[in-house]
């Protein structure tokens, strides 16, 4: 009951911050000087036609009403059309997103699986070599920006050595209905493990570029949590009983400094979302980042303002998902205080 | 990739299908590609890429003459010019990709729904048409509001529509906009597959069409949209594409070559300008502009034009109109560098250069330009200007270029014909009605000109349009609103294997920029 | 004090990071000095030595446009620099006021301020600085406020939590006792016990803030050419990869160089002044 309320509660929440998010967005939107219709319209353009366009796009009134009328069409499900696409700003994000989500969620999962035991390593000798070696790695790896990453990678294992390819979901050759839009679930759903294993091909290189900083981050938290259990009586307790190192690190350490680094890996959701736009960039990977980059840069009002929204919507979500894995995970936090 | 986002909500049957998919048989596929999104709603196209989409999906009345200049027959086998009434006659064996005939009354729709939607290209036609009617199944009828001799030439800018399918496919009266930027509805020699305007749109070719392919056509087509230069590079390399689009950097045009590409150029009725802002200090003094008009280093503008020993993506320029444009004139100088001669325009202009700033403006996305930008900060600086070079995003400079009081001193920008008729260049560049927008960054306000130009869409007689626009030119010369830095010729990197025919033999080529990436008059080999 | 000074500079890593961001502040202030070709750092043209790679005279190679690699490099650390001390400056003074003012006075206050806060924190960051960006004209100064409004509501949030947990404290409730203005106790009392934490986090935001910029300027959002920037050289030498390596691989090195290097002496002094 208290799980179910407490989802609740924080649905609402998120809910009042994503109005909050989408007149923040929407008036500094608004407020910039500029005319979009013409932008849209093009070079050749006569004063009529962008007039015409301003009027269909309720340019010409007030901030307020055009907020009000916003959020109107919003509720419906209408964010506009996108001047960058020339479709409805929705058809735009339903069709890209998975492909970012896709992205985010595989290098959210490297993240996890590498950074976590890397930390653990770390702990585990700390002080020694291979603790150094983890923090010096693990601090290099939050210290590139994630373009510098995806660069390199692109680099050495694209184009020096051809063992990825450079763009694209899927190998040209090769032809999935979309289901879903995530290409690893589409292939599977469709039987094909040719296409899946082209779609994974695709995706590692990317991936991995955005989850890099990830998993320093991940490892560095990781160790420090770790750390702080080591010094706690269970751990002293386990020692005193001659239980086997590994054991320890494995059962009495790892395990409770799991839940305060996902907590934390949650909050990482938000680097990684902004990262994508970086790495979707460079591998003009199809997804909502790379088109938020091409309407941020042809100042494509409505897709900017529903680009914002949906990713601020995903990143609550997900962190709403890591709340409810945790007091699932650690019952007690189920009764204790909201805030952090 | 097929990613296609309609079958969705066929729901259970499409699992049933996708488990009998298997790998496309392709034979043989074209993979080219363009930096903007493509727009594949004729009557939205605005640039090169969407240029490219509606001459393959869709067809016109009349096209860019091949070979030569002004138009030929396409849909419209002939027609007949009276005053101000313009009557067609149409193909009778033409249909739709649907199976629909292409009618006279297509050809009225579709002026009327690209006039209504009042994008795209539909300011070629603003206030010029007063009536279009089918008076026969191949008859259509144009009246004009009054002679307008450009109006045959921007007919290739008018591509039609099916009637039927747009009509279906229509929501709240929104001439099926919304539809049409995701599907076809034309009679063209290709047919949308799929269509993701960030990422590629694909083509089937399309066997029913009334015009030959040439052996070795491509069955399948992959138009691909924001490749970076280092990608079309390596994929390219890998014999993952095959033709480049024309932006890429001179260095990487070159290293393509050096692997086997074959580079080829459009012309395209295409100028590079540097428009110089009429409408402010010190540049509002014709001899302050003739001073970095004649200061401006040709040679070395040329040199950075150049791909390899064989290739370049620019020729010399004589005056504001291309090549292959009527009142393109040999003999209006090329302007080349000449030092004496600017000290003594600026001697006698009115400002002192030394208290203006000149602020030089340059396409974010374009870099390459930047060196124009700094050849000329290295050369004014010399002649005392303090210039000042900034780098300013697309969306940004079509802004800032719209208040003429403020905007850039010097902005550099391409600009090709959108017909084969001058007109369309020189009346959006320098005519003093025009908004002020990228075009017309400019400003020029030149009464003389203005005479010009009006007489010119009057006058149907082409003799004597060539006097009047050779007038023009002469006047453009002489005045010099912009620095006619050298004609553009559009370079594309042709992988080994692929022959792109319109562009490897001039008596092919096709006056306008874009109309000669007709997909099906382009070889290439069976996939591997 | 002076044992902060002594733990970081008795630990390896704290004096390879002071070393690092010693070069670079060094590379700032002196770049007219230091570096070979000074006037590379504007718009200047080259072409003859354009796209030549690395050799004696050009360590680091040439730009497409024939200017020293080194040289931009030397001059971009000083936007680099400039950008993390001018939101460094802004940010934390206007997150500490909201921290402090909604943790203590509490009830509406709190609820609206903190929730002015939750708006900022719930975009991703960089998502946030992106979108602003391009609202607004691509210049340093406005990439500068950029940041600066994706950064304050993490001060807000550090001091909040700070504050609500001091604010029972016995000094606090005594300085209530005898009549010291709010404000007093605020800024006075319950601020000093704030500053460990806030110096931490300063140190260890200067890299993340060279980090965002230089995010900023790849996707062209950020500071504009000719003036010589990180991200921007690095997103202009991709254009010619793989051929021209050079002209990406070296200011995307130097980013990490200077990032490391803060990242390095924060993460010591993290562990000096907040012993958990």
């Amino acid at each position: 009951m208290s799980i179910f309320r407490r989802l609740l509660g924080r649905l609402g929440a998120s809910l009042i911050v994503l109005i909050g998010v989408s007149m923040l967005i929407f008036f500094i939107a608004r407020i910039i000087p500029g005319d979009p219709a013409r932008i849209a319209l093009g070079p050749r353009a006569t004063d009529a036609q962008v007039e015409q366009m301003r009027e269909a796009l309720n340019l010409n009134e007030p901030i307020v009403v055009q907020y009000g009328l916003f959020m109107g069409d919003l509720v419906r499900g209408d964010l506009g059309i996108s001047l960058y696409s020339n479709r409805p700003v929705m058809t735009d994000l339903v069709e890209y997103l998975p492909a970012t989500l896709e992205l985010v969620l595989l290098a959210g999962f490297m993240m996890v699986m590498i950074g976590l035991p890397l930390g653990a390593i770390s702990a585990r000798y700390r002080g020694r070599w291979p603790d150094n070696l983890v923090r010096v790695i693990s601090l290099l790896a939050v210290s590139a920006p994630a373009f510098v990453w995806a660069v390199g990678l692109v680099l050495v294992f694209a184009y020096f050595t051809p063992l990825f390819p450079i763009t694209g979901r899927i190998s040209d050759t090769l032809e999935v209905e979309r289901l879903t839009g995530f290409m690893l679930i589409d292939t599977l759903a469709a039987g094909r493990l040719d296409a899946f294993a082209s779609a994974l091909h695709h995706l590692i290189l990317p991936a991995f570029a955005l989850a890099l900083s990830g998993i320093g981050q991940a490892a560095r938290l990781t160790r420090s949590n770790m750390i702080a259990t080591y010094e706690q009586p269970a751990i002293e307790m386990a020692q005193a009983y001659g239980f086997s190192e590994a054991r320890i690190a494995r059962r009495y350490a790892f395990k409770p400094s799991l839940i305060p680094s996902l907590t934390i890996i949650g909050l990482d959701f938000a680097a990684l979302l902004g990262n994508a736009f970086l790495v979707e960039v460079i591998f003009a990977w199809p997804g909502l980042s790379r088109y938020g980059v091409g309407v941020i840069l042809q100042k494509d009002l409505n897709a900017i303002v529903g680009t914002v929204l949906i990713i601020s919507a995903t990143f609550l979500i997900a962190n709403i998902i890591v709340d409810f894995l945790v007091s699932v995970l650690n019952p007690r936090i189920r009764f204790s205080e909201d805030n952090k | 990739m097929l990613f296609n986002t309609k079958t969705t909500l066929l729901g259970t049957t499409v699992l049933a299908m996708t488990l009998a998919a298997a790998p496309v048989a392709a034979e043989r596929i074209l993979r080219a590609d363009e930096v903007a999104v493509g727009e594949i709603d004729p009557a939205k196209a605005t640039d090169y890429a969407d240029t490219v989409l509606a001459i393959n999906l869709y067809d016109t009345l009349v096209y860019p003459k091949q070979g030569g200049s002004g138009v030929q027959p396409h849909l419209a086998t002939e027609w007949a010019i009276d005053g101000a009434t313009y009557t067609f006659t149409l193909r009778d064996d033409v249909t739709f990709n649907s199976g629909n005939p292409l009618t006279a009354a297509d050809v009225a729709y579709s002026f009327e729904r690209m006039m209504a939607m009042g994008q795209g290209n539909s300011n070629l036609f603003a206030g010029v048409v007063d009536s279009v009617e089918a008076t026969g199944d191949n008859t259509v009828v144009f009246t004009l509001t009054e002679p307008f001799a450009p109006f045959l030439a921007s007919l290739v800018r008018m591509p039609v529509v099916d009637m039927a399918v747009v009509k279906a496919n229509e929501v709240d009266g929104d001439w099926a906009s919304t539809w049409m930027s995701q599907n076809s509805a034309g009679s063209g020699q290709y047919v949308i597959t799929s269509h993701d305007p960030q990422t590629e749109t694909v083509m089937a070719y399309e066997a029913d069409y009334f015009m030959e392919p040439v052996e070795g056509y491509p069955e399948t087509v992959r138009y691909r949209y924001g490749l970076e230069p280092s990608t079309v590079r390596a994929l390219m390399s890998r014999g993952e594409h095959d033709i480049s689009s024309q932006w890429l950097p001179p260095e990487v045009f070159a290293g393509l070559a050096e692997e086997g590409a074959t580079l080829v150029t459009e012309a395209g009725l295409s100028g590079e300008y540097f428009k110089m802002n009429t409408q402010r200090a010190p540049l509002d003094d014709v001899h302050c502009r003739r001073a970095l008009a004649y200061a401006f280093d040709y040679a070395t503008m040329a040199q950075l034009t150049q791909i390899n020993d064989e290739v370049s993506s620019g020729r010399p320029m004589n005056g504001a109109i291309p090549q292959g444009l009527l009142g393109y004139d040999a003999i209006v100088p090329n302007f080349s560098q000449d030092m004496a001669l600017a000290q003594e325009e600026l001697a006698k202009c009115a400002y002192d250069p030394a208290e203006h700033l000149l602020d030089v403006a340059f396409i974010a996305e374009t870099p390459a330009r930047e060196r124009g930008a700094l050849m000329m900060q290295a050369i004014y600086s010399t002649m005392g200007f303090n210039v000042e070079i900034t780098r300013t995003p697309w969306a940004l400079l079509t802004e800032q270029v719209t208040a003429p009081p403020t905007a850039p001193h010097v902005v550099e920008i391409a600009v090709s014909a959108a017909s084969p008729d001058t007109d369309s260049l020189l009346y959006a560049m320098y005519h003093s009605s025009q908004p002020a927008s990228w075009i017309a960054s400019s400003y020029f306000k030149n009464p003389e000109l203005d005479a010009l130009l009006d007489q010119a869409r009057i006058e149907t007689d082409q003799d004597a349009r060539q006097d009047i626009y050779a007038q023009a030119n002469a006047i453009l010369a002489q005045e010099v609103p912009d620095i006619f830095a050298y004609e553009l010729l559009g370079a594309f990197a042709v992988r080994e294997g692929v022959t792109f025919h319109n562009l490897a033999d001039p008596a092919l080529t096709y006056p306008n920029s874009g109309f000669n990436m007709r997909f099906a008059d382009i070889s290439v080999p069976e996939a591997e | 004090m002076k044992r902060a000074a002594y733990i970081l500079l008795s630990n390896p890593l704290s004096v390879i990071g002071l070393l690092l961001v010693g070069t670079v502040f060094f590379c700032a202030l002196f770049a007219d000095f230091i570096a070979p070709y000074p006037d590379h750092a504007g718009a200047v043209m080259n072409f003859a030595f354009a796209n030549k790679p690395p050799s004696a005279e050009y360590l680091l190679g040439t730009d497409v446009v024939g200017r020293d690699i080194l040289t931009r490099i030397i001059y971009a650390y000083q936007v680099a620099l400039g950008m993390g001390l001018v939101v460094l400056l802004i940010a934390p003074p206007i997150g500490v006021a909201f921290g402090l003012i909604a943790g203590y006075i509490g009830g509406w206050t709190d609820f609206i301020l903190m929730r002015i806060s939750d708006i900022f924190l719930s975009i991703p960051p960089l998502v946030l600085a992106l979108a602003i960006m391009g609202l607004l004209e691509p210049t340093l100064l406005n990439a500068m406020l950029a940041i600066t409004a994706m950064w304050w509501p993490w001060y807000a949030r550090l001091v909040y939590n700070i504050t609500r947990g001091e604010k029972v404290e016995g000094y606090v409730l005594a300085a209530e006792v005898i009549g010291a203005s709010k404000a007093h106790i605020m800024f006075r009392e319950i601020l000093p016990n704030c500053v460990p934490a806030i110096v931490t986090k300063m140190t260890l935001d200067f890299g993340f803030v060279i980090l965002i910029a230089s995010s900023l300027s790849f996707l062209g959002l950020g500071v504009q050419a000719p003036t010589a920037d990180l991200g921007s050289m690095v997103s202009e030498g991709t254009r010619y990869l793989p051929d021209s390596w050079w002209m990406t691989i070296f200011p995307g090195l130097a980013i990490v160089v200077a990032v490391f290097g803060f990242n390095l002496v924060g993460d010591v002094l993290r562990d000096v002044l907040e012993p958990d």
